[in-house]
């Protein structure tokens, strides 16, 4: 049990002139449950199909559960890919259980266990429907029943909740924290910055083909000092612009006031006595993860759609 | 083993019972024989009809020597004739034939007795078989006349009577006339039948194949199935379900004849069924179909899927597909040829070549025109063929399932097996 569920050495991958995955080394601890972050086209994919065997590195090592991905150690993987792949004219249940089947499992077993994943998930009087028939978010929860019914000891889910309501999107997200309480290792691929925040342990960021940081996301925020400071006063805030801060926003009743080099918190302090407002909150903000990827991959690797859309998507 | 045999069961069942359920099998199942019963009913209807329709004749005789017994012989050949007598004029005969009244007439004079011309007035051209016919009668009919004046009339009549000619082969198979017809009914039969499945359930496994590599779900599939096993186990699925519908026409087709042949006896009392019987395929036919059947179906079909899992769209499958129809194709053209007539010996030897055996040895070795031993030839060759073609298609499949984009060139292809 050593060995780390996933391992990824020095792995490079190109697609003619296009480099999609550089140098990229990660490791996932037995049990972890790690975001994998960044915007679109910047490799999350690419890595995670070589994970899978279904590319093949151009350079570096892959390794699952400490051995080359083979059958054997695939099968020990629910794997959910990007596309939303499934058998459009066979019924649900009938998807479920060949899905089942295929890893070996017994038929009837599958069959129970699959129409208990049904009902739990809202989908139990679609059972003997065709799957062509549910809409595109009812085959996301069947397909991702179809990745999660043989109690994988590692989940690797390509952008698992996106085009999600967000009831649905909580219903999994549970089911994934329940399979991580039950012993799995997780792997999910994600730009939406404030979900990874909210459910992972480790993160591992990439920005162009390349890996920004990785690590625990709590420890890399101790690490990561804030340069936001929360500000809540009363009176007249026009002594703010006068400071030099570049970045203000005002967020409900606080003023978020980004240090720089010339502003620290002990100017505006001072600035807050010389102009005698009555401060009612002077605070160090967290940074959060998107201010720490905004920070290592600059600005304009966040400032991309995908980003800005994850931003106000919540 | 135990995990291969469960998986490749996983995805035979998946494949067949999906398609055995639809509505298309079951309707194509139905439909097919129909069809081509309609077809066939059809086209014997029209023929007859044809044939009965213009059989209203004519007879005008100039010389009073001849007509009554051409007339006499027209009738027996099923025509209906009418003697006319000569003072009518053929005006009146013209205007019978071009409002529908009669077919035609038959125009005999001095010139006839004489020489055997003699003239036929229609609208339609008598055709090969109908202008010989008529011939042969008027010729006969004058020679019997002229050799009657210096030797004895019964003598000529024997000389000039059918039936002179009596076949008997040489050799050691010695097969009765129905018993070679019947060997090229079903060889006929077979080709079509081999043609038609090898060509319609090859591309249901090239479109099984495409779809799960467009949607995508092969990847998923593919991380706990080997690629070997999931294009065996949809083979076999695909397979098992067109011998499934082959199964139902045999079955349909074996109970019209229990049920159809002693009806046909007792309603035509006078027709002789006894030869019915010979003429069906043996036990030995249908074996041999069945062989080359399940070896052409698989060597055929694991070039559709490997052709299937190069494609990204419907259009590329249908471009790249050509040279594996081809291979079908060719063989059938070069079989009707053959039937036409214009067999040469290199045919035979063509008919070894596995890509072409089961459609070109298949009838052969059902006609005997070729020795046993070439026909087990054929087939060692073939169950080589079907490993070394599984072997390379299988390579081409593991690759190219997960490959997306462009279509693979022959040098990328070539690189694909090798580096499988």
């Amino acid at each position: 049990m050593a060995e780390p569920a996933v391992r990824l050495a020095g792995v490079t991958k190109s697609f003619g002139a296009h480099t999609a995955v550089s140098d990229f080394d990660l490791e996932i601890p037995r049990g972890a449950i790690l975001g994998l972050l960044g915007p679109n086209g910047s490799g999350k994919t690419t890595s995670i199909r070589m994970m899978m065997a279904i590319l093949v590195p151009d350079r570096g090592t892959v390794e699952l559960f400490g051995g080359f991905p083979d059958f054997a150690r695939r099968s020990r993987v629910g794997y959910l890919p990007e596309e939303r792949g499934v058998y459009e004219k066979m019924k649900v249940l009938e998807q479920l259980v060949f899905l089942g089947e295929i890893r070996g499992m017994e038929r009837k077993i599958v069959r129970r266990r699959a129409m208990e994943w049904l009902e739990r998930l809202d989908l139990g009087e679609w059972a003997a429907k065709k799957v062509q028939a549910l809409s595109k978010g009812m085959q996301q929860k069947v397909q991702f029943i179809g990745t999660v019914l043989h109690n994988p000891e590692l989940l690797i889910l390509d952008e698992p909740f996106s085009g999600l309501d967000p009831i649905n999107q909580e219903v999994l997200e549970s089911i994934v924290l329940e399979q991580r309480e039950q012993g799995a290792t997780i792997l999910f691929s994600t730009h939406l910055m404030e979900q990874a925040e909210r459910l992972c342990e480790r993160v591992c960021l990439i920005s162009k083909s390349r890996k920004v940081l990785d690590g625990n996301l709590r420890e890399i925020k101790r690490r990561e000092r804030s340069n936001v400071v929360a500000l809540e006063f009363e009176g007249d805030d026009r002594w703010l612009t006068r400071l030099g801060v570049t970045e203000i926003e005002r967020v409900g009743y606080a003023h978020h006031l980004t240090l720089n080099a010339r502003v620290d918190r002990d100017r505006i302090l001072a600035a807050a006595v010389a102009e005698g407002v009555s401060l009612r909150r002077f605070e160090l903000l967290e940074p959060t993860l998107r201010e720490i990827f905004v920070r290592h991959a600059g600005a304009d690797a966040a400032d991309e759609p995908a980003l800005m859309a994850a931003g106000g998507a919540r | 083993m135990k995990q291969a045999r469960r998986q490749v069961w996983a995805v035979l069942r998946r494949e067949y019972v999906e398609r055995v359920k639809t509505k298309g099998f079951i309707f194509s199942t139905i439909a097919i024989p129909v069809m081509m019963l309609g077809i066939i009913g059809l086209m014997t209807f029209m023929a007859v009809r044809a044939e009965q329709s213009n059989r209203q004749m004519a007879l005008v005789d100039f010389t009073g020597q001849v007509g009554q017994e051409v007339a006499r012989r027209m009738d027996e050949a099923g025509y209906d004739v009418e003697i006319v007598d000569a003072q009518v004029g053929l005006e009146e005969l013209d205007r019978r034939v071009l409002e529908d009244e009669i077919e035609g007439y038959v125009v005999l004079d001095e010139l006839t007795v004489q020489e055997g011309a003699f003239a036929y007035r229609s609208k339609d051209s008598p055709g090969p078989v109908r202008g010989a016919l008529l011939e042969s009668i008027v010729v006969e009919t004058v020679l019997e006349l002229r050799l009657s004046a210096t030797e004895s009339a019964g003598g000529v009549r024997a000389l000039l009577g059918g039936d002179r000619l009596s076949f008997e082969r040489l050799g050691d198979e010695a097969q009765s006339e129905v018993e070679e017809a019947a060997g090229l009914v079903s060889g006929i039969a077979g080709v079509i039948i081999l043609y038609m499945a090898m060509l319609m359930y090859g591309a249901f496994v090239l479109r099984s194949v495409l779809d799960e590599k467009r949607n995508r779900v092969v990847e998923v599939v593919i991380s706990a199935v080997t690629p070997g096993r999931l294009m065996l186990g949809k083979i076999l699925g695909v397979g098992s379900m067109g011998m499934t519908q082959l199964g139902i026409w045999a079955a349909c087709a074996a109970l019209i004849g229990l049920l159809g042949v002693p009806m046909l006896a007792a309603n035509l009392p006078e027709a002789d069924l006894s030869n019915l019987a010979e003429a069906l395929p043996g036990i030995g036919a249908l074996a041999l179909l069945l062989a080359y059947f399940v070896l052409g179906f698989f060597l055929y079909s694991s070039l559709f899927a490997a052709v299937g899992a190069m494609c990204g769209t419907e259009e590329e499958a249908q471009q790249t597909q050509f040279p594996v129809m081809m291979l079908l194709i060719v063989p059938f053209l070069l079989q009707m040829f053959s039937l036409e007539g214009g067999a040469f010996p290199w045919m035979d030897w063509a008919a070894v070549f596995p890509f072409f055996s089961p459609i070109m040895m298949f009838p052969r070795a059902v006609s005997g025109a070729v020795p046993w031993w070439m026909v087990g030839m054929s087939l060692v060759l073939m169950v080589i063929a079907v490993g070394a073609t599984a072997w390379v298609a299988g390579r081409i499949y593991r690759v190219g399932i997960l490959m997306q984009g462009k279509r693979p060139t022959v040098r990328e292809l070539v690189r694909w097996v090798r580096e499988a």
